[in-house]
């Protein structure tokens, strides 16, 4: 994509709040679907915040409640229960004043198909109040050379940068992005990214739903992780990783002590050995220096630190090794 | 006008109709039912005995009906739907355009469409040797009650239309509502009690309204033109009550049931 400096209309002073005051705002927030018994909540009580200027991911797995909770935030949906603030304002009675400082992507929607490329963005042009223009989103999104394409000849990336085009077109403050990447080739995921943080650097909020983790851990400055409609882990990437182990395997050996310096546990299974510690340096060199004491060969030796997707997985499994009464975690932010 | 202008903008409703006019021309059975199909009763006029009244009344009332359920009705309830299934309008609603906008913007190329050709069936008509309207201001009454009626209806149809597809069912008893109520004029040996129940439907309203507005015809067998343009607004004073009543129960169903979200 043309490398052009996206602009971001700054935030308008508040007459009341501190500059710390969260663009967005949420506290017990409950959603149901359908009533009686086959009523289904699936937003059970979120608390969340994001930080003016910052990008907040929200990660789940599917079914977790985060484009239930978006909408709410969106105004497209009433919350069942809880409160929501959206730059100091109610998202649904203030959704006149909110829509010309909020860009939204959903994760589904759609467009005319007969219209072409460049009259969608026209169209789109006309319902806001300080746009843009329409070429420089098509050069900002790449599509000078699909303008005059109708929408229906589109594949389904190029679609989603006509959405975005569209989300970005009147300098939102607040730019709420549900799964903007998906459909999106390495590439074009990769120039989003840039875009994305382009938005922060312009003083903008961003909140960010994606199933990347790749994502949202160079994107994010705070992650909010939802399981089963709960926010379950909240910090920074760091923060949130800090109550995790560190791995270290190798080709299974039955006889490993399990008291090596800082290990938490040893897990043998499928053909391998998992040491689980606090300290992977540490444990490292003493399991080094245990096997060449011994003379064991530690095939396929592979240590590293926790990542986001250990996190994920450990938390959509159902077996969150912060939540284990072995853990103390380093960070108290990291949970909640 | 200030709680109309805190609803709606102008600029941005006028520019919405003017994109929904631009796929509505671009879709050519769309196009053709809602501006063409809809004076086709006008050739009726060449049957029977030329610039007879009961004859021009039946025309005029066949093309007001097509012309309230084609590009009125059907074609509101169909953008609406398939935009709605489509996901188009939910995209909308996350922008600046507000929902009464949309909603305006939806139903203007219709409703203007109507307008004209209710419009144009005068000068028609009038060169196969039928009258002008006896009362243009009833007639124009007639039609902007018909318009805004059968919108309502649209929408609040809309709201239990799964795509659409299932339009062409669920549009029926509002079609058959509408078609049933000219029998009255077009049976004079239906029985008292049916005849004024069916008076009661908005079909039967508007077969009333265009033979009294119009034609001056007083009574469902007339066949003469004998009211006077002041004579018209008693006699029309039943009928225009009917049509503001259904247009009103039309537009509350409407507000109350509207659907953004497509259906399950």
């Amino acid at each position: 994509m043309t490398p052009i400096q996206t602009t971001t209309r700054p935030a308008a002073p508040r007459s009341s709040g501190e500059p710390s005051t969260p663009a967005i705002r949420v506290r017990g927030l409950r959603r149901t679907y359908g009533q009686g018994s086959s009523a289904y909540e699936a937003v059970r009580g979120v608390d969340l915040d994001v930080p003016t200027g910052s990008i907040t991911a929200l990660l789940g797995t599917n079914g977790a409640g985060k484009t239930s909770t978006l909408e709410v935030i969106e105004g497209l949906a009433p919350a069942t229960d809880g409160e929501v603030s959206v730059l100091g304002f109610d998202p649904i009675a203030d959704r006149t004043v909110l829509r010309s400082r909020t860009g939204i992507l959903l994760q589904r929607s759609g467009f005319s198909g007969d219209l072409t490329v460049r009259e969608t963005l026209r169209l789109w042009s006309a319902t806001l109040t300080s746009p843009r223009s329409v070429d420089e989103m098509l050069a900002l999104l790449s599509l000078e050379e699909r303008a005059d394409v109708r929408m229906l000849a589109l594949s389904g990336g190029e679609t989603r940068r006509v959405d975005l085009a569209s989300t970005l077109m009147g300098s939102p403050e607040l730019v709420i992005l549900d799964e903007p990447t998906t459909g999106l080739d390495p590439e074009s995921r990769r120039e989003v990214w840039t875009l994305v943080s382009d938005l922060r650097d312009d003083g903008a909020t961003v909140l960010i739903t994606t199933h990347y983790l790749e994502e949202a851990e160079a994107l994010a400055d705070r992650l909010e992780i939802m399981h089963a409609g709960r926010i379950v882990r909240s910090g920074t990437p760091t923060e949130i990783e800090a109550g995790y182990p560190s791995k270290i395997t190798f080709a299974e050996v039955p006889d490993v002590p399990d008291d090596l310096a800082e290990i938490r546990r040893v897990v043998h299974a499928h053909g391998r050995t998992t040491l689980e510690t606090d300290a992977l340096q540490t444990s490292l060199s003493d399991l080094l220096a245990w096997a060449a004491h011994n003379d064991i060969q530690l095939g396929d030796l592979d240590a590293r630190s926790p990542s986001l997707e250990t996190v994920f997985l450990s938390i959509a499994d159902g077996r969150d090794p912060a939540d284990s009464a072995h853990v103390t975690p380093t960070q108290e932010g990291a949970l909640r | 006008m200030t709680a109309l202008a805190h609803r709606l903008s102008l600029r941005r409703t006028a520019s919405l109709t003017r994109w929904n006019a631009t796929l509505l021309s671009r879709n050519r059975l769309a196009l053709f039912y809602a501006a063409v199909m809809p004076l086709l009763p006008l050739g009726l006029l060449f049957t029977g005995e030329r610039g007879s009244a009961s004859v021009g009344a039946g025309a005029v009332v066949t093309m007001f009906l097509v012309i309230a359920l084609f590009p009125v009705y059907y074609n509101v309830l169909a953008q609406f739907v398939s935009r709605r299934d489509e996901l188009v309008l939910k995209r909308m609603r996350t922008g600046e355009s507000r929902d009464a906008e949309l909603l305006a913007s939806i139903a203007l190329p219709g409703a203007i469409t109507a307008l004209i050709l209710i419009a144009v069936a005068i000068p028609i008509s009038a060169a196969i040797s039928q009258p002008l309207p006896v009362n243009p201001l009833l007639y124009a009454a007639l039609a902007v009650l018909a318009v805004t009626m059968f919108t309502a209806f649209a929408y609040w149809t809309a709201a239990w239309t799964k795509n659409a597809e299932a339009a062409q069912l669920t549009s029926m008893p509002i079609i058959i509502l509408a078609s049933l109520g000219p029998l009255t004029n077009s049976i004079p040996s239906m029985s008292d009690r049916l005849r004024d129940i069916l008076s009661l439907t908005p079909g039967a309203a508007i077969s009333d309204l265009v033979r009294i507005g119009w034609f001056g015809l007083d009574g469902p067998g007339a066949t003469k033109a004998t009211l006077t343009f002041a004579e018209t607004w008693g006699q029309a004073a039943g009928p225009l009550l009917v049509m503001a009543a259904w247009t009103f129960v039309a537009v509350m169903l409407a507000r109350r049931s509207m659907r953004w979200e497509p259906r399950a």
